[in-house]
């Protein structure tokens, strides 16, 4: 079996809210799973489920109350990591005074790479996600499609090992969540992973090999997708994972996992 | 995370931040302020005597107002050497009688320009300017992607506060070095005491912008960091001055008018906060305008420029660590 990418182990996030921190709120509860190398690996659930916390506490842009999560190999403490991941937030907001060309030299930039290899890789980026006729254009200027070809782009800057997608296709038009799908899938062929956290019922049927999904902070499934659809083929059609998924997200919330995949 | 490895993402943060204050104009707006003040300076020229001071003698130029040389006609005739002399400003439109030599007015003009307009107006109108960097910067939209990045999180906070103090850095040389050459220029007085105001400019600037820093880490607000930096300078040259006051009165007439208690704790403020007021003193110092209050204060031994110095960079290393501390610690 592939090593495992990333390794959640018990891990429960609660937050304190209000004035004086009285309300809590627990947004994940004791979630175990891994994702192994080379997959795409769907990330579902309904509102609040948790899935974005779980993101979040995976990237270290907030911290588990309990538990550990392994990130390429290593405790998510350890930032270095964070050098091979790539994140594509839910709703991005960028610096608007940037051109298309400097946001990308920045990001790249804070991804640890030298300026001569952002200086390589950004011409092919914006090539590769239809924007080099825009490269020195404020981002101001581009609209909410061509902001997220961009988030796109920077999420790709490092050429990562493990690409962390929520929601990406929001808001994309039909060329570009074909350019993400061509992106994921050639990726995936080069023995890359994919974290994707979407809603979209045909995304996750084209793309996704195995899938967890979340309700009320717990995983409620961990497996592959055929075995959530119940078919042979790995790309599960939209009716029969929206057939499979239905009572999960509307179900009673137990105390652990009540459809245990066999990829756990 | 080595040094190497962060000094490049630093200087992308000093970039960013220099292109943020160009896109939302604050720089332009700064840099016309600068301009307006650096024009004055090239319409204004002084006559006089050029000196009036033996050598070594330090020329005290204050108080402020020259009554005597308004007088000055009524007091030649009495007998009374008076240094008559002219500042015009606005080439020559508005005429102001001083009685002091060429090299102090200069330098009365130019403790105007680093006291008044750079120290007092220019700190607060930069301080309510850049107040918004940061709390964009920490946005959870904004912040999310760059959290998802190998920096750590005090190296990101570390660059964008580095890149705020570049920007008024730049500044506060266009504004000093550009107002200090329209002088010399047009008077003839080169003397570089006046250039000390840029590093004490950006010292001021750095102790109220680390506090500025905290606030936008904990509320990620700007009307926080406004109304907070500006309260907290208010508190600071409150107590620093009320402090000195206290001493001052103490020392010239020590009557017990104040109680044991307000001293004490007039005291241990003083040397815990930043000292906005000390600090202007060293621009006084290095321009000669300091002969009447100081003595009082440092022969009690209660003003040390160096200390004050001393504890007003301490109390923002430790203002810059609490924000950092927090920083790493917040759930984005």
């Amino acid at each position: 079996m592939t090593r495992p990418i990333v390794e959640f182990q018990n891990v429960s996030k609660t937050y304190h809210l209000g004035l004086l921190r009285r309300r809590t709120i627990h947004a994940l509860r004791d979630v175990s799973f891994k994702v192994r190398g080379g997959c795409v690996f769907g990330l579902l659930g309904p509102n609040r489920a948790g899935k974005t916390t779980l993101v979040k506490a995976l990237l270290s842009i907030c911290r588990p109350t309990a538990g550990t999560i392994l990130r390429l190999g290593r405790d998510a403490a350890y930032r270095g990591t964070l050098a091979r991941i790539g994140y594509l937030h839910e709703s991005p907001a960028f610096p608007r005074y940037l051109t298309a060309r400097a946001f990308l030299d920045y990001y790249g930039a804070l991804s640890l790479l030298t300026r001569r290899e952002v200086a390589m890789r950004i011409p092919r980026l914006l090539d590769e996600v239809g924007l080099n006729d825009r490269a020195g254009e404020a981002i101001a200027a581009f609209s909410k499609g061509m902001l997220q070809r961009l988030a796109l782009a920077q999420a790709l800057v490092n050429d990562p090992e493990l690409l962390v997608l929520d929601e990406p296709t929001e808001g994309m038009d039909l060329s570009a969540r074909k350019l993400l799908h061509e992106i994921i899938h050639r990726r995936k062929a080069e023995g890359k992973t994919a974290i994707l956290v979407s809603h979209s019922m045909a995304d996750v049927g084209r793309l996704c090999d195995e899938l967890a999904v979340l309700r009320g902070g717990q995983v409620v499934f961990h497996g592959m997708l055929a075995e959530l659809t119940g078919q042979a083929s790995q790309e599960g059609d939209v009716d029969s994972l929206q057939e499979a998924l239905e009572p999960m997200y509307a179900g009673p919330v137990h105390a652990g996992p009540i459809y245990a995949g066999a990829a756990s | 995370m080595n040094p190497r490895t962060l000094l490049p993402v630093i200087f992308r943060l000093v970039k960013d931040t220099f292109r943020q204050s160009m896109a939302s104009g604050i720089c332009w707006l700064l840099m016309g302020l600068s301009t307006i003040c650096i024009l004055g300076c090239l319409s204004a020229s002084v006559n006089g005597p050029q000196s009036l001071a033996a050598a070594g003698e330090n020329a005290d130029f204050l108080p402020r107002f020259d009554r005597e040389a308004q007088d000055a006609h009524k007091l030649k005739q009495s007998g009374v050497t008076v240094a008559d002399g002219t500042l015009s400003l606005a080439f020559g439109a508005v005429r102001v009688a001083v009685a002091r030599d060429v090299r102090a007015t200069v330098h009365f003009f130019q403790l105007i320009l680093a006291a008044g307009v750079a120290d007092t107006l220019g700190l607060l109108l930069t301080l309510i300017w850049t107040a918004g960097f940061l709390p964009g910067f920490l946005a959870p939209q904004a912040v999310a992607v760059l959290l998802a990045k190998p920096v750590p999180r005090w190296g990101l906070l570390a660059g964008k506060y580095i890149g705020v103090l570049a920007f008024v850095l730049a500044q506060a040389v266009y504004f000093v070095g550009g107002t200090w050459l329209a002088l010399a220029l047009r008077t003839g007085v080169w003397d570089a005491a006046y250039l000390l105001s840029i590093p004490l400019l950006l010292l001021q600037f750095a102790v109220f912008f680390g506090f500025s820093l905290l606030l936008a880490v904990c509320f990620r607000s700007t009307v926080v960091c406004v109304f907070g930096s500006i309260a907290f300078w208010g508190i600071c040259w409150a107590i620093n001055f009320g402090r000195h006051a206290v001493m001052a009165a103490e020392a010239m007439a020590p009557c017990g008018k104040f109680s044991t208690l307000l001293v004490r704790l007039a005291d241990i403020s003083y040397w815990i906060l930043p000292k906005p007021v000390d600090l202007g003193c060293l621009a006084f110092d290095a321009l000669g305008a300091q002969t009447h209050f100081r003595p009082i204060l440092e022969h009690n031994g209660g003003l040390s420029l160096g200390l004050s110095v001393l504890t007003s960079l301490l109390f923002t290393v430790y203002v810059l660590i609490a924000a950092a501390r927090q920083f790493a610690k917040m759930d984005y």
